[in-house]
């Protein structure tokens, strides 16, 4: 059979509200009271994506090297921010920490994907650079600061542990290190599990993306197989990046746990 | 010519979440002592271990090791000279072997041949055959016993323990201090030993601090537990009894 790319009309999308009147009906029907969420959440899909796609529309016309750069740099510290308040972690230094190891691994994997996999010409090419920027960061993101939870739960876990290794003379690298291993552990497990099941169950979101935009399946499965290995390599990258500066947080120069600092963990 | 002393408390002061919980406190410990640390919770007891094994700094005074000022000493040698059990042994996954061995994690030249492995186990009274068991299916006692020979092994000249019988049932208690006091005097080590209950510390300990509130109230021999001069003493001794 032919590929089609459908494209979808405004009036088109009004017609998939539908969907919304189904669940508002249900919603009504069973009082779960959440009918105002449900249209506050509608509208502001709505709103979101169009101003979305008005910027990208945008951003993609532009022609200049450092607008892209910019741009880059501006979404590692929006998506930064983000996390650094989502999670009131005690962490010194916190938000710099995430912003440079989401700097450095977005640098490595998405440099080694527009040079060295896609090979686009110019290297700022915004079709490619953009939205693959847009899911290491999302992805590095994330995964941090689930890590991070994870560190300081380990630590706190531990503490006995590691005071007992500090006092034997251990250095301390060595007195953390279960507390990394698990950490890491447990970031990189749900990416495993994902080059697991990968096309077993669900198409990812991406490949269907592309397949409905009409690429053949063939060149979407090489897409989402790339992202697949991208998405395990921003997690390992900025997990131990960030965590390398993380666990120094923790100790002063002489090698002593801030146990003040732990406890104030929730 | 006195020999100078092992650990010395200068005006010390330990000020923890704006709590002081040593207040200005001069002690001088000699080498190859027994001295118990007595007191009340929050005394400042266990604090007095971790600044000796470099875990916390004064806020203010000065703690020198051998005369010479603990901060400016490389930490991990102090660590290493200066051992410390904690009140409940931190027992790492793996054999009794591994936990020996662990050592060798961070010093290159850790070596040690399966018989001087064994000397360290017999000393602290667990036996060879214990070597291959899995350290964390050890019983209370014998997990303290594991910590006590794994301090060991790093031949330090000062041995801090921090409560190491407290959770130990009176006769098992007796029995590892008998074990501690006989490395000490094989080994010639000081022993610095913080206990809430004097009875046990009076078999062992042949010099008695007593703290209360971050201050040193009484210092001396057996006297001090058997005759207490100041009624705060009295109060605590007579509590403690209870």
């Amino acid at each position: 059979m032919q590929n089609h790319f459908y494209v979808i009309t405004w009036p088109d999308v009004l017609v998939s509200l539908v969907f919304i009147a189904v669940t508002f009906g249900v919603m009504r029907y069973w009082k779960i009271g959440l009918e105002k969420t449900l249209l506050i959440g509608t509208a502001r899909t709505f709103i979101q994506l169009t101003l979305m796609g008005f910027i990208l529309s945008f951003i993609f016309k532009q022609e200049h090297w450092y607008f892209m750069v910019g741009l880059l740099v501006l979404m590692i510290l929006i998506a930064s921010y983000e996390g650094y308040h989502r999670q009131k972690l005690p962490i010194p230094y916190y938000y710099l920490i995430l912003t440079g190891s989401l700097g450095v691994t977005v640098v490595i994997v998405l440099g080694t994907i527009l040079k060295f996999i896609m090979d686009v010409q110019p290297w700022f090419y915004p079709f490619a650079m953009i939205p693959i920027a847009g899911m290491i960061i999302g992805n590095g993101l994330n995964s941090m600061t689930l890590t991070a939870n994870r560190f300081i739960a380990e630590m706190k876990h531990r503490e006995n542990e590691i005071e007992t290794l500090l006092s034997l003379g251990a250095p301390v690298r060595i007195a953390v290190h279960n507390c990394l291993v698990e950490a890491i552990r447990a970031a990189l497990i749900p990416n495993i599990n994902g080059l697991m099941t990968v096309g077993l169950v669900q198409l990812p979101g991406m490949m269907t993306g592309q397949i409905l935009a009409g690429i053949d399946p063939l060149i979407a499965v090489r897409y989402q197989i790339m992202i697949m290995y991208m998405w395990i390599t921003t997690a390992t990258l900025a997990n131990v990046i960030s965590l390398a500066f993380i666990y120094r947080q923790f100790f002063t120069p002489a090698s002593q746990l801030r146990l003040k600092l732990l406890r104030q963990a929730e | 010519m006195t020999k100078t002393p092992i650990f010395e408390l200068d005006h010390t002061t330990r000020i923890e979440n704006d709590r002081e919980i040593l207040k200005n406190v001069s002690l001088v410990f000699h080498p190859g002592e027994f001295v118990a640390l007595l007191g009340p919770s929050g005394a400042g007891k266990t604090t007095i271990l971790r600044l000796f094994n470099g875990l916390d700094s004064p806020s203010a005074g000065e703690i020198r090791y051998r005369g010479e000022n603990i901060l400016e000493l490389p930490i991990t040698e102090l660590r290493r000279s200066v051992g410390m059990v904690f009140q409940t042994p931190a027992i790492l996954a793996g054999t009794v072997r591994e936990n020996l061995f662990i050592f060798q994690k961070w010093r290159k030249d850790f070596n040690a041949t399966d018989e001087e492995l064994v000397e360290h186990l017999l000393r602290v009274g667990l036996s060879a055959d214990d070597l291959n068991r899995e350290a964390k299916s050890l019983s209370g006692g014998e997990k303290q016993r594991l910590a006590l020979a794994r301090t060991l092994m790093n031949n330090p000249n000062v041995l801090l323990l921090d409560e190491p019988t407290s959770n130990l049932d009176p006769q098992l208690a007796q029995r590892i201090l008998r074990r501690i006091k006989k490395v000490q005097e094989e080994l010639g080590l000081t022993v610095i030993m913080v206990s809430h209950d004097h009875q046990l510390a009076a078999k062992f300990a042949q010099r008695f601090i007593i703290l209360i509130d971050g201050e040193v109230v009484e210092d001396g021999d057996i006297s001090v537990i058997e005759n207490p001069q100041q009624p705060v003493v009295r109060s605590f001794l007579n509590g403690a009894e209870d």
